[in-house]
């Protein structure tokens, strides 16, 4: 806990943070059913993107995380509908698979650079669709419908309510292991890590690049197979529709809308186009198109993302002041 | 305060607001509200607003219905699922839980099953176009009705007739490689082995990629068996466009079948040219049925612009159906109105007097039957084609 | 057995055509990335907006082709050259941002494209209509047509980048860009160049399998996914990788299907793409 004992202004941080577990704790059952599901998305959204962000932190763009989200739903949704195993084992299942996977193909993927590593787990995501479209014993192209809600002391958690305390108790253990990943020591190497040069170079001072990259990969897959099987018991359904390329991208952008500078980046980004995609809920183009235009408006104008807009507008208004004083002679400067 | 602190208020207030649904509006008319959901973007478009368009009319000619004590206006509500089923789980969520959208025609077998148990707890009552007969209507889904002709109808009652009118002996499937096309090569498959004792063969079957354009890969196969008939499913305009076309490309003569609601004569035969001839569709009207279903038709044309789809008249009569049954049973409530829709009989349905069926098929009164025409593709035109129905129950 | 022989040299001969259309879409793709290393998501789109162009120049327009296709040229020239000045260029460098900024734009021309260009399913009439029948096989004659279009365009291309200045600008921008820089050379204009120039190749591939499939504004989505899987085989950034691995998954696909059918042809062109990121991750003959 020695990120604990840097930051200065701890105290207040952490009030704050109570307040708002508080307030998603206290305030959802006085909640319509319909803000419950929007919380259960947003949630889940953000742990994507923040399992997502490690990656990306590590200056590798991934285009394929729904696969591994798959896999973690489906691993999940098979125990539970064919073996009968108890729900809550099969989100650990989930994570556990989904980590695996991220381990034995992260010795490939990860020797890779740039496009190249995202071509190659946006091939695997696609793999990953294709195989449990073609069996049957994964459901074929119908999926697997009816998958169970966990039971929780005998009653099977099928309302929003239930089911919104599940989500938000994973998405908070979650968050904090990616936060200690983002924030700790090991998260500052990662940040070295982030282009074939800066690795080598942390290699010439000791670190075990290779060792790092993996172990963060695969933290950051487990906790997408762990949050795609609740995702997949959320709706009590996976289909290779479901978890799909579009789906990955849309990850992306809410890494990039909300700014790569912060762990609180991604989830600024999240929260704020899955609610507002949900708003838009008449005409998916629009919500398209909404999305599309954010995300290069941002890329533009607001690189760092949305959380860098304090400092970015203290650097404009630092601009606008220095150009605009009156010419200065020599003599005054 | 840090700028975590600042950043957690903006997050929380941009959240609320964004997240938290607005309430409906007050309305001075009472609303009778149906849901539209349905795609109305990407490449299932056309099926989605042929739907909505559809309840869009009705709407406008049921006019004020009284249930019970109060006036009610129906008003159509649009959610676009973009055929994606998580998008379908968050619409319902929506229509149900926060719009007090009770009544509904949902699009799509492939995103009914998470929104099954939704429907179940909520009672929701689904006007569902959807094939996959079994799974989505039966005795588990008192309220989930399917108002356009399934699959297992549609070759159960045609298949042999069209068969054996075109006199063929080999019969090939060509079918999507999702649960539709699974699904329809098994049942086309059983049907064609009925008639073993006619001489008539299955003689290949081959699946493509939904989306996908180029069928080479999977005619060329399926062409060497030579077959008279090429049975394609439910694919739409374009698919089984190009299909004949590629197929006469690859030297194929014979028929195609095809039973998706929504085919454009002209799209194919601008696609296609001469090698659209001989598509034999079912579903599709080559003659009007009946005076409604040309003043609809017109209808569509002068608002919108354009051909109406396909599910545009089923969406139709299903909405004024609804609202006739709501009406007589005086009440909203949708375990009742579900119990006397199924008991109840339509004759101003636009193709022809229209009832439930399906208890043996499905185990509950809840497919739609109604007379289902057939028609064959001509230079460029649909012309009827006549062929004896057989039964569905 | 024999069911199979001139079925089979029908599913070579289709497969080698494919192929070719393949390559075609997939050149555009290949010129941006091998230049200037940025991965253009938006060429799935400038292709649907060029197939898009000449049905609505051409057929709904009645502008004759070869003014229609002059068109085309120049109006992928001016976009091109807009989003390299607009958006690539203040994002020189920083990869990560370019490819988003690529995805963003795809995006943006797609939801647009289905607002403006609507549901309903287009379709441009065949430039060349008819079949050649060769040595017992049926070639359609439009494919013939593109596949022509697609060879002038690489030897064209291949003209172009090794034996003109233009081509040894680009070239010296790729290797080194500091010292090319030094040397003289304009990389801004290196940069709007490869980028008009690839979106050309994307609209005119768009234009001339247009009469071939149908269209809609969705169309652009399958080419893209072919053209990495491509690219992925054949080598980012190369031309003569982009031929052969085209070619080999049009045959693959083709003869696969006669074999084993079209789902399992379907997959063996998969299990070839991972085969090759494990074994050659840059592809067959790709730079790294």
């Amino acid at each position: 806990m020695a990120f604990l004992r840097q930051d200065p202004r701890l105290g207040v941080k952490a009030v704050v943070l109570a307040a708002v577990l508080i307030a998603l704790v206290a305030l959802p059952p006085l909640a319509e059913p319909y803000v419950l599901h929007v919380a259960i998305v947003v949630l889940i959204n953000v742990v994507y993107a923040e399992a997502l962000y490690v990656i990306m932190r590590m200056g590798y763009l991934s285009f394929g995380h729904a696969g591994y989200i798959a896999l973690g739903a489906y691993t999940s949704a098979l125990l539970a509908t064919k073996l009968d195993v108890s729900v809550w084992l099969g989100f650990l299942a989930g994570g556990a698979v989904a980590a695996v996977f991220a381990w034995l193909l992260g010795m490939i993927t990860l020797k890779l650079r740039g496009i190249y590593f995202s071509l190659s787990v946006f091939a695997f995501a696609e793999v990953v669709n294709a195989i449990f479209r073609a069996f049957d014993v994964f459901g074929g192209p119908a999926g697997i419908a009816n998958v169970p809600r966990p039971m929780f002391f005998g009653t099977r958690l099928n309302s929003h309510l239930g089911f919104y305390y599940v989500v938000l108790a994973a998405a908070v253990v979650s968050l904090a292991f990616l936060y200690r990943q983002a924030s700790t020591r090991f998260g500052f190497t990662l940040l070295a890590l982030r282009t074939r040069d800066t690795e080598a170079l942390a290699e010439s001072v000791g670190i075990a690049a290779a060792r790092y990259k993996t172990l963060a990969f695969v933290a950051s897959c487990f906790f997408c197979g762990l949050m795609g099987a609740i995702h997949g018991h959320y709706l009590r359904f996976v289909s290779p529709f479901v978890f799909t390329f579009f789906f990955s991208t849309d990850l992306v952008i809410f890494n990039m809308v909300g700014g790569l500078g912060s762990f609180w980046g991604p989830m600024a980004g999240s929260v704020l186009l899955t609610a507002l995609g949900e708003q838009l809920f008449a005409a998916g183009y629009y919500k398209s198109l909404v999305y599309a235009v954010v995300l290069l408006v941002v890329i533009l104008v607001l690189p760092g993302g949305l959380i860098d807009l304090p400092r970015a507008r203290q650097a404009w208004t630092e601009r606008r002041q220095r150009f605009s004083k009156a010419p200065v002679t020599t003599a005054e400067r | 305060m840090t700028r975590l602190a600042r950043f957690l208020t903006l997050a929380a207030v941009v959240a609320l607001i964004a997240g938290l649904p607005l309430p409906p509006a007050a309305h001075a008319q009472k609303a009778f509200k149906m849901g539209a959901i349905v795609p109305v973007s990407g490449p299932a478009a056309a099926f989605g607003l042929g739907v909505q368009r559809g309840m869009e009319l009705a709407a406008e000619d049921v006019g004020t219905m009284t249930v019970g004590s109060d006036k009610y206006k129906v008003e159509v509500v649009t959610y676009d699922t973009v055929y994606d089923p998580g998008k379908t789980v968050a619409a319902l969520n929506r229509a149900v839980y926060n719009d007090g959208v009770k009544y509904g025609i949902i699009i799509g077998a492939g995103v009914h099953p998470p929104i099954l148990p939704i429907i179940r707890e909520t009672g929701f009552l689904d006007l569902a176009f959807a094939a996959a007969g079994r799974q989505i209507t039966n005795s588990e889904n008192p309220t989930v009705f399917r108002i356009m002709a399934s699959s297992d109808q549609l070759y159960q009652t045609y298949l042999v007739s069209v068969v054996e009118k075109i006199g063929a002996k080999r019969v090939a499937f060509l079918g999507p490689n999702d649960e539709l096309g699974k699904n329809d090569g098994k049942l086309v498959k059983a049907q064609v082995d009925t008639m073993k004792g006619k001489g008539v063969q299955f003689v290949a079957e081959e699946y493509y990629e939904r989306g996908a354009r180029d069928f080479g890969p999977a005619l060329l196969r399926l062409i060497a068996h030579k077959p008279d008939l090429i049975e394609t499913d439910g694919s739409p305009t374009g698919s089984i466009a190009l299909i004949a076309k590629q197929a006469r490309e690859l030297g194929f003569e014979g028929y195609f079948l095809n039973s998706t609601a929504v085919l454009e004569a002209k799209a194919i035969s601008d696609i296609a040219g001469k090698a659209g001839d001989n598509i034999i569709a079912l579903r599709i009207w080559a003659k009007p049925p009946t005076e409604l279903y040309s003043q609809l038709a017109e209808r569509h044309q002068k608002k919108y612009g354009e051909a109406a789809p396909g599910t545009m008249w089923e969406a139709y009569a299903a909405t004024r159906w609804v609202a006739d049954v709501v009406q007589k049973t005086g009440t909203f409530d949708t375990k009742k109105v579900a119990e006397a829709l199924a008991q109840s009989t339509y004759p101003q349905h636009p193709f022809g007097a229209a009832s439930w069926g399906g208890e043996k098929a499905y185990g509950a009164k809840r497919q739609i039957v109604l007379p289902i025409p057939a028609a064959i593709l001509k230079g460029g035109k649909w012309e009827p084609f006549d062929v004896r129905a057989g039964k569905f129950d | 057995m024999e069911i199979y022989l001139p079925l089979l040299v029908q599913g070579l001969a289709i497969g080698v055509l494919t192929g070719i259309l393949y390559v075609l879409v997939a050149l555009g793709l290949t010129l941006i990335y091998g230049i200037l290393h940025i991965v253009n998501f938006a060429h799935g789109e400038i292709y649907m907006l060029g197939a898009m162009a000449v049905f609505y120049l051409h057929v709904v327009g009645g502008l004759p082709l070869v003014p229609t296709l002059a068109a085309i040229v120049l109006l992928s020239v001016l976009l091109g050259v807009a989003v390299e000045r607009g958006v690539f260029r203040s994002l020189r460098g920083q990869w990560l941002q370019l490819v988003v900024a690529s995805v963003g734009i795809s995006l943006v021309i797609q939801s647009v494209g289905w607002i403006v260009f609507g549901i309903q399913e287009k379709s441009v009439p065949s430039y060349l209509p008819g079949i050649v029948q060769f040595l017992g096989v049926r070639l359609p004659r439009e494919r013939l047509l593109a596949a022509g279009v697609a060879a002038v365009l690489v030897a064209g291309l291949y003209l172009l980048v090794y034996r003109t200045k233009a081509g040894l600008a680009m070239r010296a921008i790729e290797e080194d860009e500091e010292t090319a820089r030094m040397l003289g050379v304009n990389a801004n204009r290196v940069a709007s160049l490869s980028v008009a120039l690839g979106f050309v190749l994307a609209a005119v591939a768009g234009a001339f399998v247009a009469p071939v499939y149908s269209l809609n504004p969705g169309m652009g989505l399958e080419p893209i996914l072919m053209s990495f899987l491509i690219i992925i085989v054949g080598g980012l950034g190369s031309i003569t990788g982009t031929v052969l691995a085209g070619l080999l998954v049009g045959v693959l696909q083709s003869v696969g299907a006669v074999l084993f059918g079209a789902e399992a042809a379907y997959g063996i062109v998969f299990v070839v793409m991972i085969a090759v990121l494990v074994f050659r991750p840059a592809g067959l003959l790709g730079q790294v």
